[in-house]
């Protein structure tokens, strides 16, 4: 490695021990690790928004093309971007509502599209399915969980009628099938968790001390 | 008896977190090598890669940042690597803000260094990251170099042979999405809602439930959730190209395969602790009983 990644490794392992520390007990090695994630995130992703989309999209179109008909279109975006700033000036700050009126407005249509289209449309029709399962008895036998799945938990999210008697027996089966999910859902997290574990612990042995050791001409 | 169980309840938590790190620091210095079985979600991504040659396109989104690189960059360096053993074009890009372009940056470059015969422009682009989630998706659906006027580098689109052969994601034959979070998602029910574009989705353990809603709904082709879902890519690669055997054996590598001996290990030591736990809620609610 070169000296600076040394440097870089070095910077990376100490911080990961600082947060590590939190397991023994809360400590100031911790927070200053902590608070100095949250901050370097921000500016990080300050800088990239600069550099990898206001100077390609923005600045440098504007920059050549002038002020022409053709950048009409991020001027307009530009100074709706700019406005959002206004609520920094007291006398003027309610004017800054329009470009996030603007901003919630096409993210609400294009999500309204989007969800239908692309999730309630295509999920609700994966729900549709053909309960002779082709001949298949197993395939046969997931159609039938499925569709009692689908029926009792959509009985126990329906709160117009009170659960008991037969829809009340019905919503139970519902809460046994959100509760296996749950249960999927949480082993998937505990996996999760255990691999960024793993990912810390293996930087740990294999970049910073493994890395160290291959610097200073110990092993291959 | 009973008390001496019940007692486990107040056991100090310290304690479980010292063996899970011994569960976790053993295995990485002596590897056991349990066996890692393919499951169907993964196998279709690599079967639809094995049917693509050197004329079609793949575009490769990291979605994801170092808060999740340690699930997500082993899935994302096999997914280019085998699109590189096959020759298929890659379109590499990032939508994730905080570390998507590390994280594009690191992988093109780790991964394109194995294959030299490779070239930049030619058989890969780095578009690097794009601000606007859903806006940038749409637009670099219909045309690459309306989202991305320039490379990672800032080199124009139009200069580049490879984005001649294909002008937005539309066009491309495959959009894989390694994701954590919701983007994944995006490439599903925007991408391949309203172009019908094939997507696969590699996402962390934690968002996989999600997911297989939309791998059942026939929303995506493939999924590789979580290291579990890398390490079976890696074998796959192992298996079908026996070249990659000294790529993954490089100690110096961090890949999934090596993650999957800590898994079962720190499963079992949470399994253990868990029916534990529960015998002595049980034995402290009968002491008290009695």
């Amino acid at each position: 490695m070169a000296g600076y990644e040394v440097f870089g490794t070095w910077v990376a392992a100490l911080l990961t021990l600082c947060l590590m520390s939190f397991l023994y007990k809360d400590n100031p090695f911790f927070r200053f690790a902590e608070a100095l994630f949250a901050g370097v995130s921000l500016g990080y992703y300050i800088g990239i928004t600069l550099d990898q989309t206001l100077r390609p999209n923005l600045f440098i179109p504007l920059a050549e093309q002038g002020v022409t008909g053709d950048t009409a279109h991020l001027r307009f975006a530009g100074l709706v971007g700019l406005n959002l700033y206004t609520r920094y000036i007291p006398k003027i700050a309610w004017f800054a509502r329009s470009s996030l009126a603007l901003y919630v407005g096409y993210y609400v249509g294009i999500n309204m599209v989007q969800k239908l289209q692309g999730e309630v449309l295509p999920q609700a029709a994966a729900t549709m399915v053909d309960l002779s399962g082709d001949g298949n008895v197993m395939s046969a036998f997931n159609s039938f969980v499925m569709l009692v799945g689908v029926i009792t938990v959509l009985m126990y999210f329906f709160f117009s009628v009170e659960h008991k008697g037969g829809f009340g027996k019905a919503s139970r089966i519902g809460i046994w099938f959100l509760m296996l999910g749950f249960g999927a859902a949480f082993g998937y997290t505990v996996m999760g968790r255990v691999s960024l574990l793993i990912g810390r612990f293996n930087f740990i042995v294999i970049q910073w001390i493994g890395g160290t050791l291959q610097s200073l001409g110990f092993g291959g | 008896m009973s008390t001496a169980l019940a007692k486990l309840t107040t056991i100090d938590r310290r304690w479980i977190f010292l063996l899970i790190g011994l569960g976790t620091l053993i295995p990485i210095l002596i590897p056991i090598g349990f066996p890692v079985t393919i499951t169907p979600p993964v196998q279709s991504i690599y079967d639809k890669i094995e049917t693509l040659g050197e004329n079609d396109v793949v575009v490769l989104s990291y979605d994801y940042g170092p808060t999740t690189a340690a699930e997500n960059e082993p899935m994302a360096d096999a997914i280019i690597r085998h699109c590189f053993l096959r020759k298929v074009k890659v379109v590499a890009l990032a939508l994730y803000p905080l570390g998507g372009l590390t994280a594009v940056n690191g992988s093109v470059t780790r991964v394109s260094a194995e294959f030299p015969g490779l070239q930049y422009g030619v058989d890969y682009v780095n578009l690097g990251y794009k601000d606007g989630g859903q806006a940038s998706m749409k637009l670099l659906a219909e045309d690459f170099s309306k989202a991305f006027p320039g490379d990672t580098n800032g080199t124009p689109l139009s200069t580049l042979p490879l984005m001649q052969k294909v002008t937005g994601a539309r066009n491309a034959q495959l959009a894989v999405s390694i994701a954590t979070g919701v983007i994944g998602e995006w490439w599903a029910n925007l991408i391949n809602a309203q172009y019908g574009l094939p997507v696969a989705v590699g996402c962390t353990a934690v968002s996989a439930p999600k997911y297989y809603a939309y791998l059942e709904a026939g929303q995506m082709l493939g999924l590789i959730g979580g290291l579990k879902g890398a390490s079976e890519y890696e074998q796959l690669l192992l298996n079908g190209y026996p070249q990659t055997k000294t790529i993954y054996s490089n100690p110096m590598l961090q890949t999934a395969s090596k993650g999957m001996d800590v898994q079962t290990i720190d499963h079992l030591i949470i399994i253990g602790f868990i029916v534990l736990g529960n015998i002595a809620y049980f034995a402290g609610r009968r002491a008290k009983q009695a």
